[in-house]
């Protein structure tokens, strides 16, 4: 026994193991410190990790809102001078009706149709200004609107003819879409080949149907197409790519907006695509029989004759508005077309409109119209 | 001066304001004929529209109010332009396809060298002559 006692190495062990529990003891704790410090420094990062992605959100969709804000404006600016351009054409067209000259003047509004077109697709994706409030229209009317606002518009055939018309508010909205659809087709198929719409009455509404004879789409395109045209996640316009496609996005910010519907999923029986434009029952509205304008022309022959004359001795022209088929009433149409919401909302646009004009001093820190920046 | 643009919401539509862009244009209506070739129809050319009339159901908008139009008896081209608040050269290029399909019927105006045989008025001169020249 005692010569453990002289041992030195149980006197090792005696000082040692409480030295070495003390040891073990100490790391530990400082060990679970460094874990909660960890755990700690963890949650912190991913703090950090969302904030900072919240900001790169945030500065994107700031940045996409500016962009958007610029571009309405430039567009709307676009748009007014389109319309401008449009009337003088529309008048000189009529003063130069029977010479020569009237065919390159077609040529310019077929230009200029085109011109305005582009610009409300932009428009659209920053949810500017869509275009003058039409008057309720037929189908076949809106899709021959379309179909004079591409290039190529002498290779769309227009098959057949419904009686139903489409609200006022929709006319342009659908126009567009008709538009942009025409557009794809001929841009994707052969130059010479055809386009053809046909407009079909199914239980649901009616259906606006274009088949191309171009090459088609790949599955690949074909999700793309069906995304963007669903207008779930609608595309900002700093996501449309280099060069930009607008088609496909403006369509389903629009189908979505007026409550419509587009596919291109199916094949046309000429091997391309083909587009069906689904309009439901509540854009529809009935067409006034083809039989009545005989009796409608007499009403227009006798206000021809209360707006007087001109100084010639000539009666006074009155300008039509879009459909010709019934003269009369023109306005009180599109009155009618409005519901009480939309009256208050253009009434409420007038006020605010007036108002903002009689407090703006002379500083002001938006720029009242593109191009003429107050300072 | 300048009014303010209020972007974000349709403008108040004036419901007086006169003028209004036609939504269909004009050259849409002929499909891009060449309007420059329809010199058969003149201003003062007569047309009416021909008593088979059934057909006209199947036509463009236009053509089909141009042959009601015609049909109480004979219009010139320049009135039937007025009433359909066309251009005169797109009312012809129609007016080509309606005759083509015979649904339309046109009439020219009389020349003025008809009204009188130019050998009559050429006889009468010789006569005066041999009488007082």
């Amino acid at each position: 026994m005692t010569d453990y006692l002289q041992d030195p190495a149980l006197w090792g062990l005696v000082v040692g193991t409480p030295l070495a529990a003390a040891t073990i003891y100490r790391a530990r704790k400082s060990n679970v410190k460094l874990r909660k410090e960890r755990a700690e420094l963890e949650t912190r990062h991913h703090e950090l990790e969302s904030n900072f992605s919240e900001a790169v959100d945030d500065a994107r969709l700031r940045a996409e809102e500016a962009t958007k804000t610029a571009l309405k404006s430039a567009m709307r600016t676009l748009q007014g001078l389109a319309n401008e351009q449009q009337l003088a054409i529309s008048k000189i067209q009529d003063k130069y009706g029977d010479q020569g000259i009237l065919q390159d003047l077609l040529g310019i509004d077929h230009m200029n149709s085109q011109f305005g077109r582009r610009a409300q697709s932009v428009a659209v994706l920053c949810d500017g200004w869509l275009g003058r409030a039409r008057s309720v229209a037929s189908v076949y009317d809106v899709a021959r609107s379309a179909k004079g606002r591409i290039r190529h518009y002498t290779r769309v055939e227009i098959r057949s003819q419904t009686n139903f018309a489409i609200i006022s508010q929709a006319v342009e909205p659908v126009a567009l879409v008709l538009a942009e659809l025409l557009d794809n087709a001929t841009s994707y198929s052969s130059p010479e080949a055809a386009i053809e719409i046909n407009i079909r009455t199914v239980p649901k509404g009616v259906c606006v149907i274009i088949d191309d004879a171009g090459v088609g789409m790949n599955e690949e395109e074909k999700t793309r197409a069906q995304r963007l045209l669903s207008g779930e996640n609608p595309v900002g316009v700093t996501e449309l790519g280099n060069p930009p496609q607008f088609g496909f996005a403006v369509i389903g910010v629009l189908a979505a907006r007026y409550g419509f519907s587009v596919s291109v999923d199916s094949s046309s029986p000429y091997g391309g695509v083909r587009a069906v434009v689904l309009l439901p029952q509540e854009l529809l509205t009935s067409m006034p029989e083809p039989q009545e304008p005989t009796e409608s022309e007499y009403l227009a022959d006798e206000e021809v004759e209360a707006t007087g004359t001109t100084a010639g001795g000539l009666p006074k022209r009155r300008r039509r508005g879009a459909i010709a088929i019934v003269p009369t009433g023109d306005s009180a149409n599109s009155a009618a077309g409005r519901s009480s919401e939309e009256t208050a909302s253009i009434m409420g646009a007038f006020q605010r409109g007036t108002q903002s004009g009689r407090t703006q001093s002379g500083r002001s820190t938006e720029p009242s119209r593109e191009g003429h920046d107050v300072q | 001066m300048t009014t303010p643009s209020d972007d974000d919401l349709e403008p108040p539509v004036d419901p007086l304001e006169p003028e209004y862009v036609e939504l269909v244009r004009p050259y849409v209506i002929t499909n891009g004929r060449d309007v420059s070739d329809t010199s058969r129809f003149e201003l003062i050319t007569l047309v009416t529209a021909a008593d088979d009339t059934q057909r006209k159901a199947h036509l463009d908008p236009e053509k089909r109010e141009l042959v009601t139009l015609c049909e109480g008896g004979y219009l010139s081209v320049a009135e039937i332009a007025g009433h359909l608040k066309l251009p005169v050269g797109i009312v012809k290029v129609l007016l080509v396809d309606l005759v083509e399909n015979g649904l339309i019927l046109t009439r020219r105006p009389i020349p003025p060298a008809q009204l009188a045989d130019i050998q009559v008025l050429q006889e009468v001169l010789d006569g005066l002559q041999a009488r007082f020249g």
